[in-house]
């Protein structure tokens, strides 16, 4: 690479004011949210248009340089962290909502949008864009696809990769390909299907046909405050034998209950050990008999206090514990880590105990809010990163939950992706013949390893060598007895 | 080698029982009237591993075959070499917690008995492919084969979190998990499904499970033009309603209507009193378009949905009928389905359709001699160019693209093609690569 005519050329590309190279706004970009590994890029880019970013990638091949796509670094594993340095290509201006479709349920969008303005964009509509994440007023639909995000509501409305109907994607040769737009069951392989949680190592996405979903005619929410963790999660047990599924299930534990109550003065009992939020939606018949039901449900298993809300100014507020939830984290500790796992939905009371034991022996506070729903935990480890001793332990107490994880039959990302911090973790998941087919699916998209090397397979396996191996034993390992 | 050698060795891998040679024996899985050399059932996963890898090692082609009820889909294996591995045998359920709302099975059990399983528990795969007695999940994942309910619930794609394969060379991996979500690593799932067994053989899946709804019904409505049918279903997409399925269905009559071949079927799912509001409301929608409309329960009601998720299938096709399936993007397909019907009445062809009809599938079957069904499929081809041929008489198919037009993806799913199978010995010619 040649540093300076590779940015003259990136400022003919895309002007001058689109190129970053100023040291202490490129450390900026060092890392996403998760900052357990840091790199800063050689330079950032930020372009408007696919055309552009198809003249970048192009470039950076000539110059041989990697390219990390980068939505609005919100992600929590690494994933926009460009490990090799290199080209960031950050999908700020990229932010156009270009095409609404209501007649086929569908909006095209460029990746930079974000999520929380996709939504606003559609209030009126009678539409929605079902992913949800938290982090929804900052990360980008870029981000969402790469990782193929979720939220409270995915539990009944599937994540993002269930309302993506096509991508446009740059790839490393700079070619742009389109995936699909809309029309169902087209033949050939599903290619949005896999570039959804593909983290930026396939190519850039640079557009997207979204799929929107009819907003629900009423929503009812019950917000329930028990003693202990044991109550909230026989509620949800209970609730799903009812014979619906609702649209979102979500529990908060003591230590979370104390930060939004502090922060946001919600008036919760200080005797509470666990926050249930239930919310169920469809058409308005039958939904108030449910509400009683499962608040009925709620007091049969012990519950302090339940709150119904039917009217949407109650539901925003019930609602706003478990949203601000994380943002209160920062009342309790410096730093926060925030372990997203999964496991089989009985295996969550398990998980519960091991987490809380992993606590106290690594003498770490750890709060947990979780999709009980569908089994997807966030313990939420609290530390100084500045002390040294509590840095090795809470990275101690990551391992721990991970391996649990696996154990309970789990895996190792519900919803962050392995980015850089769980890519150690992919070969206690996966054997290496499996680690290979993915590795082989990934060559077929970028063989050369362009986009955002250094992720998701273990550090001394990147995903060529693997495919290359695969396919030199294919056919020299069999056992032809 | 001859046939004969690499018989006895799978004979010796899986047990002479599940080994047939012999012609006629072989004959009732013919592909497209070619008669494989040989059918193989193995009985474990790695015996399915070996198989493979024996098979290949002989350099034939493999063809991954479940119930057959869909092996009529694609262009004709470009092979005379062929061994069809069965996975008939691999047929149990592996991991079921209910309370979990997921299961892991073989990939050669039926989609009716998955069903039976489940329904001693309260819940249900919701996915309603055709000949479900027959179909077997590997099937219905190779092929994504879609149901009515798609509307309410998706499709295979939705969810399936977990699969295992034997790849081409033999090895068998996996991808994705027991849980309902998971971002660890690539989604292969999507990959798999839908890829008409040309990458790996399916051998096992873990899917996502639906509490069974407290109370179904459906409401058959009838009309006297498609117009007057497409209104109804217009004013379902816009309003908050939230049928399972539409099904728009002509050319075809069900009682009580014995004189009307335009219906719309609804099925209507979960609390009671929403049941009844959609059965209410649209009685009323459906008069205001200008039909009649019938509910219908219990027996009544399940025997309905019966009959209308097998009108797809292509395990019996007529020597004079083609199976076509038309995609479009939602709001067109009225408009797709007027043009296919003045065709067929111009040229003279009997035609009928089922369709999915806010999603923009369709699945056409039409009869006629082949100078009507050649003409009727250019015409619709040239309006229409994902439509899939997926089953008819072979001369005709054979003139026919199979997939449609190729996707302007292609050279990535070569790519993909040669990284899962080199060699080619998976359906070759089959699928779009
Ligand atoms: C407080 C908080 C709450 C959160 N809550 C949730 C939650 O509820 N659910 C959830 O799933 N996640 C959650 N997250 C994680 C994160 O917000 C999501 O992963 C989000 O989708 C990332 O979007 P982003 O725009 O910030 O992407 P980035 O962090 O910038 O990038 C994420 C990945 O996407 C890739 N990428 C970005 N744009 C593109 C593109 N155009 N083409 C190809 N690849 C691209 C990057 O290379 C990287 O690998 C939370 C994070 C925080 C900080």
């Amino acid at each position: 690479m040649e540093p300076t005519r590779l940015i003259a050329e990136l400022k003919q590309i895309v002007g001058v004011t689109g190129v970053v190279t100023d040291p202490d706004a490129l450390m900026t970009y060092d890392a996403d949210g998760c900052v357990m590994d840091t790199h800063a890029p050689h330079v950032v880019v930020l372009p408007t248009s696919t055309e552009q970013v198809s003249a970048i990638v192009r470039l950076a091949a000539q110059h041989d340089v990697p390219v990390v796509p980068r939505g609005a670094g919100t992600g929590l594993s690494g994933g926009a962290t460009p490990m090799h340095g290199g080209i960031i290509i950050g999908t700020s201006r990229m932010s156009q909502i270009l095409e609404l479709d209501l007649p086929n349920g569908r909006v095209l969008v460029q990746p930079g949008v974000i999520n929380w303005e996709l939504t606003q964009y559609l209030t009126l509509s009678g539409y929605h864009f079902a992913p949800d994440p938290s982090s929804q007023k900052a990360c980008t639909i870029g981000g969402n696809i790469a990782n193929n995000s979720g939220g409270p509501h995915c539990l009944k409305y599937g994540v993002t990769t269930n309302h993506v109907l096509g991508v446009e994607m740059v790839l490393a040769d700079g070619s742009v390909i389109w995936t699909g737009d809309g029309t169902p069951d087209c033949a050939g392989y599903d290619l949005t299907g896999v570039i959804n949680g593909s983290e930026g190592t396939f190519g850039i996405v640079t557009a997207t046909w979204l799929r929107l979903t009819r907003l629900p005619e009423a929503i009812r929410v019950v917000l329930a405050l028990y003693p202990t963790i044991a109550g909230a999660t026989s509620t949800v047990s209970q609730v799903i034998a009812r014979g619906l599924l609702p649209a979102a299930l979500e529990i908060m534990d003591r230590l979370a209950i104390k930060a939004v109550n502090t922060m946001y003065r919600l008036g919760m009992p200080d005797e509470a050990g666990a926050l249930l939020i239930v919310e169920v939606d469809g058409v308005t018949d039958g939904l108030d008999e449910l509400l009683n039901d499962i608040v009925a449900i709620c007091w049969s298993n012990g519950a302090l206090d339940v709150r119904p809300a039917r009217t949407p100014a109650e539901q925003v507020r019930v609602w706003s514990a478990r949203k601000n939830a994380f943002g209160a984290m920062g009342r309790l500790a410096p730093t926060y880590h925030l372990v997203d796992t999964v496991v089989p939905r009985t295996r969550l009371p398990k998980m519960m105990e091991e987490v809380a034991q992993i606590a106290q022996e690594l003498n770490l506070p750890v709060a947990n809010v979780f999709h009980a729903g569908d089994g997807n935990l966030h313990p939420i480890i609290l530390f100084d990163r500045r002390d040294p001793d509590q840095n090795e332990r809470a990275l101690q107490a990551v391992n721990r939950m991970m391996l649990i994880s696996i154990e309970q039959g789990g895996v190792i990302s519900g919803e962050h992706g392995i980015g850089v911090e769980k890519q150690e973790f992919m070969p206690y998941l996966f054997n290496q013949d499996d680690l290979a087919a993915m590795a082989a699916l990934h060559q077929g998209f970028d063989p050369e390893g362009r986009f955002n090397p250094g992720k998701i397979f273990p550090k001394t396996q990147n995903a060529r060598d693997l495919a290359e191996q695969r396919h030199s034993m294919a056919f020299a390992d069999r056992d032809v007895a | 080698m001859s046939h004969a050698l690499l018989a006895r060795q799978l004979s010796e891998l899986v047990g002479e029982a599940h080994l047939r040679e012999d012609p006629a024996a072989c004959a009732p899985f013919a592909l497209h009237h070619q008669v494989p050399a040989l059918v193989v059932e193995p009985g474990s996963v790695e015996e399915v591993a070996q198989v493979v890898a024996a098979v290949a090692a002989e350099g034939m082609t493999v063809v991954p075959y479940g119930g057959g009820t869909r092996q009529a889909w694609g262009a004709p294996v470009a092979s005379t070499n062929v061994v069809v591995v069965r996975t008939t045998r691999l047929n149990q359920v592996l991991i079921y917690e209910p309370d979990d709302l997921t299961i892991s099975l073989q990939a050669g059990m039926t989609a009716a008995a998955l069903n039976a399983t489940l329904a001693d528990n309260g819940q249900m795969f919701p996915l309603d492919v055709p000949l479900p007695h027959q179909s077997t999940i590997g099937g219905l994942l190779a092929t994504a084969m879609d149901g009515p309910r798609r509307l309410g619930y998706g499709t295979s794609r939705d969810l399936l979190l977990g699969v295992q394969v034997v790849e081409a060379s033999g090895r068998i991996s996996k991808a994705g998990g027991m849980t309902v979500k998971n971002v660890s690593g690539y989604d292969l799932m999507k990959l798999y499904t839908g890829s008409l067994g040309t990458l790996a053989i399916i051998v096992a899946a873990n899917f996502k499970l639906i509490p069974r709804p407290n109370a179904e019904a459906s409401l058959l409505c009838s009309f006297a033009t498609p117009e007057q049918a497409f209104q109804l279903i217009e004013g379902v997409r816009i309003s908050q309603l939230t049928p399972m399925a539409l099904e728009y269905v002509e050319g075809l009559t069900f009682a009580p209507f014995t004189n009307s071949t335009i219906q719309v079927a609804l099925r209507t799912e979960g609390l009671s009193a929403a049941v009844e509001r959609h059965l209410h409301e649209l009685t009323a929608r459906t008069a205001q378009a200008g039909g009649q409309a019938y509910p219908l329960h219990d027996e009544a009601h399940r025997q309905l949905w019966a009959q209308l998720n097998d009108l797809p299938q292509t395990a019996t096709v007529a020597d004079d009928e083609l199976v076509i399936r038309l995609t479009t993007l939602p709001s067109q397909l009225a408009l797709a389905l007027t043009r296919a019907r003045t065709t067929a009445h111009e040229l003279g062809i009997t035609l009928t359709v089922s369709a999915r009809s806010l999603n923009g599938v369709a699945y056409l079957r039409a009869r006629g001699n082949d100078e009507q069904l050649r003409t009727w499929h250019n015409r619709l081809y040239a309006h229409q160019p994902t439509t899939a041929v997926l089953g008819g008489p072979l001369h005709l198919r054979r003139e026919m693209p199979a997939w449609g037009q190729p996707p302007t993806t292609v050279e990535v799913m070569r790519r993909i093609k040669h990284q899962f199978d080199p060699t080619n010995r998976l359906n070759p010619g089959r699928y779009v690569v």
